[in-house]
């Protein structure tokens, strides 16, 4: 009996390591293992083996029994090992990735998102107004002579009412002093309209980004620290910015501000206006509001505007402001 | 305005370069648009005279000339132009001549033959664009002379003048500002001013709003002909083309103080001069040719007879000064500015004089004016002026004065300036104190600064001359509580982002469309054409056409959103709405996978359901689609989604559907209040059953939905449809039924469910489908 089980553990760890395949193997199990297999029909032989001996007999049995399971079990890793290792090394991984689908941000909106990013940094808080202005916010309130050439018909977009479409977002400083007491401190993207005819410079539909900041005590100094943090942050700490006398109705004293910086290509563009609200204006909001929350003897504010349509383009070297407005999805997903 | 860098010095002795001299004038806020040179400034180049030409031995092409350079020895100058004779005078280049492009001119040899020197072109000076062939001066020109008292250099400086200073739209108003920005002195042109003298029968004024004051010089036994080379060459710097001696008076007069003046032939003139408003109607025929149709606002100059001139605008064809004029009438006057605009604009007639007046001129230079031009034409045109300027009207107010707190101007600048710091740049710019202490001073401001009237004016004065750069910037302010115009902004951020990660691009189209079809929406008085004269009231348009355009492009798949306003002539005019639009394969052919299917309706009432979780749809008819769902929030109805109508998509370019969607933003906003809040996942497992019906075509999920839903199943948790076949060959299922497979999901809070409870929920439901909607099942 011993013998048996010698000869039958020989033969079946031969055919352990002979099986080269997965049902080569199961082909293995059952022949040894099986309800009829080889180890059980063996196993049977115990009822023949005197009293004496069936201990040391179940025993290396059991043993045999053991051994082939875990030669087995040995066999199916390392065939499934070697399966794995086969459909791994199949993977032409010079084959090109398969991108999610994703689409992209407008480049003027990510820019004007930026943007809005430094100036909440500062603590400006958003404020908004609608496209459609009277006269009054958009020039009147603005300190805009009556005559000036911006409320011309040839420059200005108007509705059949004598309502027009706001030539600047300047109109959102108005709209918010009166709806609220000062301080104020806010920021104003939004789109603004010319009557200029389309070409590679001009749309007649723009974005400006509009700021505003008024309490006791606001000086040129605040105004000039805010817009010199303002464009640091967004060109570059190396950036030159310069403050030149400018007029505009509705500040005084006014600048314009250029910025020469390596984005830009080392050279001066003017990017922004901006100076100190002029006294005309809060009289025309103390007007309007019928009280003196904003007296000039008061209070003093600065107010900024800049175009993010000629900034995107300097920026991202955009040739055609038509560009910024074609949809062309080749365009978009460049940015 | 064009200023001439020679000109300019003749009233501020300016030593600087050019470059500073722009750094000055840009610092002051003059911005210097553009910077040319003028003339020819070669040292070495001087006027030749050509004595022989005779043909180059080696070279066809070539000549060899021998030219009087003005010293005692004729040069032999090697030449390849043709355009000239024996005796012409022409520029000669001669050796140690440094022409542009660092072109140095030596003695040499060019095929052969010696050339001392070179004849020049006017290109090779600079002169000139281009050039061919020689410059040939004129025969009266001086042999030896250098070329640059020919061409005298200068320099000439576009500066852009902002609307607030009309004292800048002269030479001697740009030297002031020099002079106060870089300490030179000014010095104004003497004149010698003349008595004045009211005189009705020679100038009267009908309209003393239009024209507070007029003058007028007669002067007799003038000689009108060319003007002198110095006035005409300034005038041509400045961009003023020459006339004649008077006329030309006038213009320089006009650059050099910023008052217009016009000269009439006295000979022409019938009867004294009357300024009144021309009557409805009346003819003018200009000095541009044209002829203009008055009305009655207008203000003219006229005589007994007819109206000789529009006021500060253009002089009249017959009244002007020519050839033959002996006589002048030379005025000199304040016209209104608003008048001058509304004329000017009305009859669309912009003139350098209209441009002046309609800013305001200085009405102390009035008769300096008149004094200066009288002057220059005696000088240049001869002539005796009548000893008196006749006038009529009076100058309106000639000084005043403004104060200046200084701790107010200290406050506004955030700059510690001592008081006198505060009261010198003041000074500079020709302002008087007339008064003051410690806190304040009085200033009394020159005529010509009509827009220093208030504090701040002041103050800009200050800082404009102190420098911007003295001022060290700061950050201040508290911290700022969320807007709602934050929140919304936040919102929309979020929803861009969410929607660039399921494959969709940010677009930006125009508000402003063509007229739509149909629908309500507000229109523009005066738009700039047919393609944008409404505001749109969708963004549905401009999302179609740039899918139109990224299809003919050779896009296959496009998936577009915008966030913008649209208008409406409703009581919420404009609202801020999401529009997306999208067409093509899902997902395009890779190695790996086959090219998806086209997107439809369902993929975008999808992405609508992530955007905006809770929100349900309902069919609806919209002119727009073909197929269309009404989008409802809460209780609102926020927006559409829907499919082209076939013709549509195929007017696009599109070969499959088109589906696009609109949704307002405050809707998306709201529907994703709220999300956030714990909500325990299942503790016990869920047990599905699928379930396959056949039933007719025309019957839809929803009522199967709607039966399931109603049911009042207290286990059942979700059904999800996941099948549906249907085979018009009638071959595996009637052509009239379809095959319906869905999944109905049970689940209980409390257990696990056993088989035979879910079995029996699922034959219930079998049941009341069958007996409500005639459904059959397969097993």
């Amino acid at each position: 009996m011993e013998a048996q089980i010698e000869s039958l553990r020989a033969e079946a760890l031969a055919a352990i390591t002979a099986a080269r395949t997965a049902p080569d193997l199961a082909a293995v199990r059952l022949k040894y293992l099986g309800r009829t297999g080889a180890i059980p029909l063996l196993s049977e032989g115990m009822r023949d083996v005197p009293k004496e001996a069936k201990a040391s007999v179940g025993k290396a049995l059991n043993a045999l029994r053991a051994e082939v399971t875990s030669a087995l079990e040995a066999g199916d890793r390392a065939l499934a090992s070697a399966a794995d290792e086969a459909s791994l090394a199949e993977v032409d991984l010079t084959l090109p990735g398969i991108a999610p689908l994703r689409g992209s941000i407008h480049p003027l909106t990510q820019l004007l998102d930026r943007a809005v990013r430094i100036f909440r940094r500062m603590g400006f808080a958003l404020a908004d107004g609608p496209d459609i202005e009277t006269e009054w916010h958009c020039f009147d309130a603005l300190n805009t002579p009556p005559h000036h050439p911006a409320r011309n018909e040839l420059d200005t977009f108007y509705l059949p009412d004598g309502r027009l479409l706001r030539t600047h977002t300047s109109t959102v400083q108005i709209r918010t002093m009166e709806g609220q007491p000062p301080p104020v401190r806010i920021i104003a993207p939004g789109a603004a309209y010319r009557r200029d005819e389309v070409d590679a410079t001009h749309l007649a539909q723009f974005t400006q980004m509009e700021g505003l900041y008024v309490a006791e005590a606001v000086s040129v100094a605040e105004l000039k620290g805010t817009l010199e943090f303002f464009f640091q942050e967004l060109f570059g700490t190396g950036t030159d910015i310069r403050f030149r006398p400018h007029f505009f109705p509705f500040t005084e004293p006014s600048f314009e501000i250029d910025i020469r910086t390596a984005a830009l290509g080392e050279r001066w563009m003017e990017l922004a206006g901006c100076g100190m609200v002029d006294p005309a204006v809060f009289e025309a909001m103390c007007d309007r509001r019928r009280d003196r929350v904003y007296d000039p003897e008061t209070v003093t504010g600065f107010a900024f505007g800049f175009g993010l349509d000629r900034l995107a383009m300097n920026l991202t070297g955009v040739p055609d402001i038509r560009m910024l407005v074609e949809n062309d999805l080749r365009f978009l997903r460049q940015f | 305005m064009k200023i001439s860098l020679s000109w300019l010095k003749e009233f501020v002795p300016y030593a600087g370069t050019t470059q500073e001299l722009d750094a000055v004038l840009t610092r002051a806020g003059l911005e210097v648009a553009s910077l040319e040179t003028h003339g020819a400034d070669f040292p070495n180049v001087v006027v030749g005279q050509i004595l022989e030409s005779n043909p180059h031995p080696n070279a066809d092409r070539l000549s060899v000339t021998r030219v009087d350079d003005g010293s005692k020895h004729p040069r032999q100058i090697v030449c390849g132009a043709k355009n000239y004779q024996v005796g012409d005078k022409v520029p000669v280049a001669l050796p140690g001549a440094v022409l542009p492009g660092d072109f140095k001119i030596k003695v040499g040899k060019l095929r052969g033959v010696e050339s001392e020197g070179m004849l020049c072109s006017a290109k090779e000076l600079r002169l000139a664009d281009d050039a061919d062939g020689l410059l040939i001066l004129p025969s009266a020109t001086k042999v030896g002379a250098p070329i640059s008292e020919i061409f005298p250099p200068d320099t000439v400086l576009e500066v852009e003048i902002t609307s607030n200073r009309p004292d800048w739209l002269s030479l001697t108003g740009i030297a002031r500002e020099v002079a106060a920005n870089s300490g030179e002195a000014f010095a104004e042109p003497s004149v010698e001013p003349a008595p004045t003298r009211e005189n009705a029968a020679l100038a009267r004024i009908e309209d003393p709003v239009g024209c507070p004051f007029y003058s007028v010089r007669w002067i007799r036994g003038v000689t009108v002909g060319p003007s002198p080379e110095w006035l005409a060459r300034r005038l041509e710097a400045a961009g003023l083309r020459p006339i004649n001696n008077v006329v030309d008076v006038t213009n320089y007069v006009m650059l050099e103080l910023g008052q217009p003046l016009h000269a009439f032939d006295a000979a022409k003139v019938a009867g004294g001069i009357v300024v009144r408003r021309a009557s409805e109607g009346e003819i003018l025929p200009a000095l541009d040719g044209r002829e203009y149709a008055l009305r009655s606002t207008d203000l003219v100059i006229a005589d007994s007879a007819r109206p000789l001139a529009l006021a500060g605008v253009m002089g009249g064809e017959g009244s002007g000064v020519t050839g033959e004029t002996t006589e002048i009438l030379l005025e000199s006057a304040y016209f209104d500015a608003p008048g001058v605009r509304a004329t000017a604009r009305g009859l669309n007639l912009h003139s350098d004089s209209s441009y002046r007046f309609e800013r305001g001129v200085n009405p102390a230079g009035v008769l300096a004016a008149s004094n200066r031009a009288a002057q220059l034409i005696v000088e240049i045109a001869g002539g005796t002026p009548d000893e008196a300027i006749a006038t009529a009207g009076a100058l309106p107010q000639l000084e005043w004065s403004v104060a200046l707190r200084y701790a107010t101007c200290r406050a506004l600048l955030g700059l510690a300036l001592e008081n006198r710091e505060i009261d010198a740049p003041l000074a500079k710019l020709g302002l008087d104190k007339v008064g003051g202490d410690a806190e304040s001073a009085m200033w009394r401001v020159p005529a010509f600064r009509g827009d220093l009237t208030r504090e701040v004016d002041l103050i800009e004065e200050v800082i404009r001359l102190v420098g911007i750069e003295r001022i060290s910037g700061r950050v201040s302010g508290g911290p700022a509580h969320a807007s709602a115009a934050d929140v919304s902004y936040d919102a929309a951020m979020d929803l861009r982002r969410a929607l660039v990660g399921m494959g969709f691009s940010e677009a930006r189209t125009s508000t402003l469309v063509a007229r739509p079809a149909r629908g309500d929406f507000l229109v523009l008085r005066n738009p700039l054409g047919d393609e944008q004269c409404a505001l749109r009231s969708s963004l549905i348009g401009g999302l179609s056409a740039a899918v139109r355009r990224n299809l003919n492009l050779g896009a296959a798949t496009v998936r577009l959103f915008e966030l913008g306003r649209v208008f409406a002539s409703a009581a919420e005019e404009e609202a801020t709405v999401l529009g997306l639009i999208a067409t093509g394969p899902r997902a395009p052919r890779t190695w790996r996978d086959a090219e998806a299917a086209e997107i439809d309706l369902f993929d975008l009432s999808g992405v609508l359901e992530a955007i905006a979780p809770g929100a349900e749809f309902e069919k609806t008819n919209d002119a727009r689609f073909g197929l269309a769902l009404e989008v409802r929030i809460g209780d609102f109805v926020s927006g559409v989604v829907g499919q082209l109508t076939p013709g549509a998509a195929r007017a696009l370019g599109a070969r499959g559907p088109v589906v696009a969607a609109e949704l307002r933003l405050d809707a998306v906003q709201a529907a994703s209040l709220g999300k956030g809040a714990f909500i325990p996942s299942p503790r016990f497992p869920a047990v599905a059953r699928d379930i396959a019906a056949v039933l007719p075509r025309s019957l839809a999920f929803g009522e199967i939905q709607r039966i399931v839903r109603a049911s009042g199943e207290p286990l059942l948790a979700d059904i999800e449809p996941f099948d549906i076949f249907t085979d018009d060959s009638g071959a595996k299922l009637p052509a009239d039924r379809k095959s319906l497979a869905f999944s109905l999901t049970f689940r209980s809070p409390e257990r696990t469910l056993t088989a035979d409870e879910v079995n029996a929920a699922c034959d219930r439901l079998r049941g009341r489908l069958r007996d409500e909607l005639g459904i059959e099942f397969r097993e």
